[in-house]
């Protein structure tokens, strides 16, 4: 297929399983719904199709789809499950499948950072706030979408950029095996990547984190410490009672 | 057998071994830890302990084992079934787990035997980092068994389960950053082998010893251990937690704690006490025959001795109270592993000796010291009176 049949086909069955999950989230009759359901996840389906499975021997094969497999099954049960508590979980092991794919890409520390932080801390706080909050039987909100249409445009859109750069990778001839971190696309000499590193893997993330990107870190945590400054100052304080 | 083993990679048989090692030794020994904490409670309070089956007591675990599995396994009428089955097993497996990366030997010892590794899974450069995340999943354990209950106490037990653990995670993370500082490495077989090559005065006790104390305070406090036990406190919850949990599950929750408590031992004796150095009979240097026996004979001592330490400190140290705890890991252990990390920074960045940081060390406690017994001073100087409080009220 050329690069343009290749393109066609991809926002095609994109734009299909946006219109297929509008018919799936519309009040309408039960038969439209399972026909919208068949079309998104199809094509969904369509588009992941159009790039190549993973490479490796066997055993990364059954790795990367197990690892996959349960991250895509438990964002799904994610959204579709009816306890928040139940929510909270399949969350949580969505995350722990994304994180094993980190692993599978020689990225230990990426894998465990992330679940510290969500896994261990964003979802807990997710959970005491639903046990806090636990409602006997659910309110009519839960079983109301409010604007489908606007969220549904925005995660298809997204979903078709990510793929759309994904699909630029996978043109680049650098998508072979090797480091994550190749030569060329070092762009400081600290972060080049060396075969005998006297200290480990954390090494080229942490040069690469505050070498070729110190900007975006820099503003990544001016923007946390705004934000925290911002929580304890709408936090009410123990004199207005409160607390 | 030669033959056999010719068809059989030998990593797997290493990997086998360690891990049937680890995990049988496990539950033996921690059999045996809960008689020697009851006997310890027991002589703490001028009391015998158990002693009726067999000599002293000493097959007092096979009773105890016996009655979890005999006794009737409840669950309640309105409970979250599938929640309620799955949270000791979250409690165990994630405990377990973290366990994988803890070198519970000599690794890579001369003179031991090819099958005997020591560790499951050697190599892995962000071990500390992997203990904390995979501890920081075993509070889903408690919370879900907490919720899954659906009873008040349990729940109460939970919500303050889950808000210990991640106000307790970061004193607990920032305290190693030093160390790992310090060694330029997470890896903590390489921690331990460069505490083994640098000699006694080169543990990291000696430069981090404040770092020590926040470890050992928030490990206790993240496996749920008495003087922070608020999540199960038999005064005010039951038995919080796990009040509605019996028999074969609740012999789970309590072998996750037991499991938890284990590896904070093994780490703190790694990190902060050489592992199995000791000065004289288990050096990097020593040769002579059954060394390693030696070496593995004084990492289990010393871990014995830090398991005993938090078992003393259970009837030592009075249980804290909600507002007391939060206190102590947001306006106390937080800042000062913040300060502590920031010193090793600057010492390192400035090419210091590194001798300064035991003094360093000193003088932060201190300092805190002062600055906390100097707050509450003022505080109770300027409480109001109780006339003072009445007029209070009146207006």
């Amino acid at each position: 297929m050329s690069d343009s049949a290749v393109q066609g086909v991809l926002y095609g069955s994109l734009a299909a399983g946006a219109i297929g999950m509008w018919l799936a989230t519309s009040p309408r009759t039960a038969a439209l719904r399972v026909l919208g359901a068949f079309l998104a996840s199809a094509g969904l389906i369509a588009a992941v199709a159009m790039f190549s499975g993973p490479g490796g021997d066997v055993t990364n094969k059954i790795l990367f789809w197990l690892f996959a497999g349960s991250a895509l099954l438990s964002g799904v049960l994610m959204v579709t499950s009816r306890e928040p508590v139940y929510a909270a979980l399949w969350f949580a092991l969505a995350t722990l499948g994304t994180c094993g794919l980190f692993m599978m890409q020689a990225a230990p520390f990426l894998a465990a950072a992330t679940i510290i932080v969500y896994a261990g801390a964003i979802i807990v706080t997710f959970l005491f706030v639903i046990m806090l909050a636990q409602q006997q039987g659910r309110s009519f909100y839960d079983y109301r979408a409010r604007t489908p249409i606007m969220s549904i445009v925005a995660s298809w859109l997204m979903l078709a950029a990510l793929l759309w750069n994904f699909q630029a990778w996978q043109k680049a001839p650098m998508a072979a095996a090797g480091p994550a971190l190749t030569a060329e696309a070092a762009t400081n000499p600290f972060s080049q990547p060396s075969d005998v590193d006297q200290f480990d893997s954390l090494r080229a993330l942490g040069l690469s984190l505050f070498g070729d990107y110190l900007y975006a870190v820099e503003i990544a945590g001016t923007l946390l410490l705004v934000a925290g400054i911002g929580a304890i100052a709408i936090a009410p304080r123990r004199a207005e009672g409160t607390l | 057998m030669d033959k056999i083993f010719e068809y059989i990679p030998q990593g797997l048989i290493i990997t086998l071994v360690a891990i049937v090692a680890a995990v049988g030794a496990m539950l033996g020994v921690i059999s045996y830890l809960i008689l020697l904490e009851r006997k310890l409670s027991a002589w703490m309070q001028d009391r015998r302990g158990p002693n009726r089956v067999g000599p002293m007591g000493i097959f007092q675990p096979f009773a105890d084992g016996a009655k979890f599995l005999l006794k009737e396994d409840v669950i309640p009428a309105n409970a979250d079934k599938v929640l309620f089955l799955a949270a000791p097993g979250i409690g165990l497996l994630t405990t377990m787990l973290a366990f994988a990366v803890v070198p519970y030997g000599p690794v890579g010892a001369a003179g031991a035997p090819w099958f005997l590794r020591f560790i499951i899974v050697p190599g892995v450069d962000i071990g500390i980092v992997f203990i904390f995340a995979v501890t920081s999943l075993a509070v889903y354990g408690v919370i879900l068994g907490g919720w899954a209950s659906n009873n008040k106490y349990s729940a109460l037990g939970s919500l303050r389960a889950s808000a210990q653990v991640i106000s307790y995670e970061i004193p607990l993370g920032m305290s190693v950053l030093g160390i790992a500082l310090l060694g330029s490495t997470l890896d903590i077989e390489k921690i331990l082998t460069q505490q083994a090559s640098g000699g006694f005065w080169s543990w990291y006790f000696w430069t981090q010893p404040l770092a020590c104390l926040i470890f050992f305070t928030s490990a206790m406090a993240e496996a749920n251990r008495l003087p922070f036990d608020l999540s199960e406190c038999e005064q005010e919850l039951v038995g919080g937690f796990h009040t509605e949990y019996s028999s074969m599950k609740f012999a789970l929750f309590f072998l996750g704690e037991y499991t938890h408590v284990i590896t904070t031992s093994f780490l703190t004796a790694i990190l902060f006490f050489g592992g199995w150095h000791f000065p004289w009979i288990a050096t990097a240097e020593s040769a002579y025959a059954g060394a390693w026996i030696v070496k593995l004979l004084v990492l289990l001592a010393k871990v014995f001795m830090v398991i005993v330490l938090i078992m003393l400190l259970r009837w030592t140290i009075p249980r804290f109270r909600f507002d007391q705890l939060m206190n102590l890991s947001w306006k106390a252990l937080i800042p000062l592993s913040l300060a502590n990390m920031l010193s090793v920074m600057t010492v390192l960045q400035f090419g210091w000796d590194r001798w300064l940081l035991g003094p360093i060390s000193i003088g932060l406690f201190v300092l805190a010291g002062v600055i906390s017994v100097g707050f509450k001073r003022a505080e109770i100087r300027h409480r109001p009176s109780a006339a003072e409080l009445s007029q209070q009220l009146v207006t």
